[in-house]
């Protein structure tokens, strides 16, 4: 279980790995609202991420809706692992809260 | 380990576990009784009962499973709004558990095997009020893969949206959603409309909802089980889909996902859910016996560790006096903790008597309510363990004669519904446990004539109020004009009193004529291990509770003569009454110019206890005195000092209440517990053996 963060003056790139669930989901948030209030892009990789629980996506979700919005970056690193693209899809989220992957 | 003891483990293992939720059920349903509209006692039930039924079938107990399914059943009907809860239902179920309780034990050494015939009659009659339709084989329910495979593939909407706190309690949403999906085939839609913007979103809330179409063999019942444990704490709605008819094509496709998805569910967890149950790790269940052993092996290590101090004081080495130190240092930290792990809260032990008002109450044609305080208050798990006997003859005492029939105490203008309360608190080193009702008190008269009558006291004998009332103590003593089942025969107090006796506690009894009656029961908060403080007067020791000691304060003899001789102190302004030991036991030692005085706390006020020396604080072991000395009320104990000599621990409270009794009387001289003193010798050496010089 962990969040990584990795930051310059114009983006941040935040790392979930392994299990990213309500535990961790107070830090999560923190991080999003400071780099989109900082007015940051924010890049979100899933590479090391085993599990994320609904507390995460519905976050990722949130954040995504706010850069939208303040027209900031909000992207995914790399493809989403198959072990969590097949969890979302069984949880009913047909459309990942982030559509754009960054290549 | 063997296969059969495996299986005798994880039986007595749920025993234990049903034998509490059996509490927590019983609590419910009197609750329930008071609430009948109160869905969330009506789903604690029923979790209740389905865990009791879905554990029992696991671990062999199928007649209790059986049995529990149609109670089950009976509280699923309510939860669905088929059934109303009623006092009927309440008092089956209250019975029910009564012949669960039985069953459980069966094997076990249960004194009392489960009544067949009133199990038979329990649920002919739950029968009759839920009605035939509501009550399906238990086997079907029990045994959900049969049904799923058998019956029509059928269609069902469900809409799942967790409530702000379903996080917090461990649920996972997610694993919900797939065991759900163990029923059939499942589509799922994550709906997103409630999430807030990210700054006023919780972290730790969930704002997602699901809409969902099941298609499934099973039926509304078994979806909702799936729900269960969260019910109360989401939105959850199950309807059948429109148009949703048999589908032949879909059926059996749908019953193999459903028989593959219960496999999955049974190898993983033996049909358990992981949230079944909170994470015990964190916790333990050791048997009473275990610790009882471990608490007998820590107070040994203080009387050696004693010992130790002793000796290393007596050989002024800094080496061994640095051991001893970290020895004793240790040793009082293993004795707190042992002593805090047989500290449990007196709540389980008060709420099991709302069971015995409510039928008392039934039986009696009475209306009363049991109001509880305190109930958070921790005492020693022995104490507790034998508190169940006075409690239930104090309560049973109270409902039979001392709450009014409803006619007297409507033509005294009182509440139609009468109130016991019980109470818990502490007091120094001591927990009062308070029995009160407000019904029509105690005619002290009767009492009386009734104790003249079976020759306890003289005619012409001058009783106080508070002697008067401990006559009610007395074996066989009743002032009931008849004998009922309940009580009267004069048995009761008589236990109360032994019971308490046995626990070194007191029993105070006030009463108002026409308003209610209290009793209370002042007991030790442990029989084991006490922090102490010793001092001595003459040749003999005495240790003093130290939770009851205030102060030490010097006494001169200027400041004797200035108070003329009484025996009271000056201080800081306050003046305070003190007991010379020396007096009070008859000692016959040269009295030092300067004495101490130990300032103590007692429910009488602050007293002094007068003594040559205060030889410092110690970890006392409490030893009984046995039957011989049982009389003596100002001493609740012995323990054995490190040089194996012996000191009387001194109860404060009687020992001010007796001085002033004896003052009163101005009889204040030498007491019996002289004679304990003596028995034991100079410095208390038990080797010796003198008689009584008093």
């Amino acid at each position: 279980m962990g969040i990584t963060l990795t930051e310059n003056e114009a983006l941040s790139a935040i790392g979930l790995e392994e299990t990213v669930d309500i535990s961790s989901a107070a830090e999560l948030k923190a991080l999003l609202v400071k780099s989109l209030s900082a007015g940051k892009g924010v890049r979100i990789s899933l590479e090391g991420a085993a599990y994320l629980d609904v507390t995460a996506i519905q976050l990722l979700w949130a954040a995504e809706r706010e850069a939208r919005g303040a027209g900031v970056g909000f992207v995914l690193e790399g493809p989403i692992p198959e072990r969590i693209s097949a969890a979302l899809l069984d949880a009913g989220f047909d459309k990942f809260p982030i559509t754009e992957c960054a290549k | 380990m063997s296969m059969a003891s495996n299986a005798d483990q994880f039986k007595q293992s749920f025993r234990e576990e049903a034998r509490e939720i059996l509490v927590d059920l019983e609590a419910a349903l009197l609750e329930l009784n008071e609430n009948a509209g109160d869905k969330e006692l009506v789903g604690r039930v029923f979790r209740g009962l389905h865990t009791i039924k879905g554990s029992g079938a696991m671990f062999g107990f199928e007649d209790l499973a059986t049995f529990t399914h149609n109670l089950e059943t009976a509280f699923d009907e309510v939860r669905n709004g088929r059934l109303e809860i009623n006092s009927e239902l309440i008092d089956l179920t209250l019975a029910a558990l009564d012949q669960i309780k039985a069953m459980l034990e069966e094997g076990a050494g249960g004194a009392v095997p489960a009544d067949a015939a009133a199990c038979a009659e329990i649920l002919t009659k739950v029968r009759r009020l839920t009605g035939p339709t509501a009550h399906e084989p238990a086997g079907e329910k029990a045994a959900p893969k049969t049904a799923a495979t058998a019956g029509p593939v059928r269609e069902w909407s469900i809409r799942f949206a967790p409530g702000p706190d379903l996080m917090l309690n461990g649920t996972s949403p997610l694993m919900l959603l797939r065991e759900l999906r163990q029923l059939g085939g499942l589509s799922v839609k994550a709906s997103m409309a409630a999430v807030p913007p990210l700054s006023e979103l919780d972290p730790e809330r969930c704002y997602v909802a699901w809409e969902m179409v099941l298609a499934t063999a099973v039926g509304r019942d078994a979806i909702r089980d799936v729900f269960i444990f969260v019910e109360d704490h989401c939105e959850l709605s199950i309807e059948l889909a429109a148009g949703s008819g048999v589908d032949p094509a879909a059926n059996a496709a749908v019953a193999d996902a459903t028989a593959r998805g219960l496999d999955e569910q049974r190898s993983q967890g033996g049909g358990r859910r992981t949230y079944d149950k909170p994470d015990n790790a964190s916790s333990l269940r050791v048997p009473a016996a275990k610790l009882d052993q471990f608490v007998d092996l820590v107070g040994e290590l203080v009387t050696v560790q004693a010992r130790l101090s002793e000796l290393a004081a007596r050989r002024d080495d800094p080496e061994i006096a640095e051991v001893s130190e970290e020895i004793e240092r240790l040793t009082s930290s293993l004795r707190e903790n042992s002593m805090n792990i047989r500290m449990l809260p007196i709540r389980a032990t008060f709420e099991k008597f709302r069971r015995l008002v409510h039928d008392l109450a039934r039986d009696l044609g009475k209306d009363v309510e049991l109001t509880i305080e305190g109930a958070d208050t921790e005492l020693d798990k022995t104490v507790i363990d034998q508190l169940s006997d006075p409690l239930m003859h104090l309560i049973r005492n109270s409902m039979d004669h001392g709450i009014e029939p409803r006619d007297r105490r409507a033509a005294r203008g009182k509440r139609p519904t009468a109130t016991i309360h019980l109470s818990a608190r502490h007091s120094g080193a001591s927990v009062l446990i308070g029995v009160s009702d407000d019904g029509g008190g105690i005619d002290a008269e009767a009492v009386r004539s009734r104790a003249v009558e079976k020759g306890l006291v003289a005619a012409d004998a001058q009783l106080t109020e508070s002697e008067t009332f401990a006559l009610l103590f007395q074996p066989g003593f009743s002032t009931a004009k008849q004998v009922t089942d309940v009580s009267g025969r004069g048995v009761g107090m008589d236990v109360v009193r032994q019971r308490v006796d046995s626990l070194r506690g007191t029993i105070d009894v006030a009463s108002i004529p026409g308003t209610g009656t209290s009793v209370t029961l002042r007991l030790p908060l442990t029989l084991a291990i006490i922090d102490g403080l010793l001092v001595s007067v003459g040749d003999a020791c005495f240790v003093l509770p130290l939770a009851n000691t205030l102060e030490c304060i010097e006494l001169t003899r200027a400041d004797v003569e200035r108070a003329n001789g009484k025996h009271v102190a000056n201080v800081r302004g306050v003046i305070v009454p003190y007991i010379r030991l020396r007096e009070h036991f008859n000692i016959h030692t040269p009295r030092p110019e300067i004495e101490q005085i130990m300032l103590v706390e007692t429910e009488g006020g602050r007293y002094g206890f007068v003594v040559d020396q205060v030889l410092g604080d110690c970890q006392t072991v409490i030893k009984n005195l046995g039957r011989f000395y049982r009389h003596v009320q100002v001493v609740s104990g012995a323990t054995i000092l490190g040089n194996g000599t012996v000191a009387l621990i001194l109860d404060p409270e009687r020992l001010a209440a007796d001085a002033v009794r004896l003052g009163k009387r101005g009889l204040l001289r030498g007491h019996s517990a002289a004679g304990v003193a003596s028995r034991l010798g100079p410095g208390g050496k038990r080797e010796s053996s003198q008689t009584n010089a008093a």
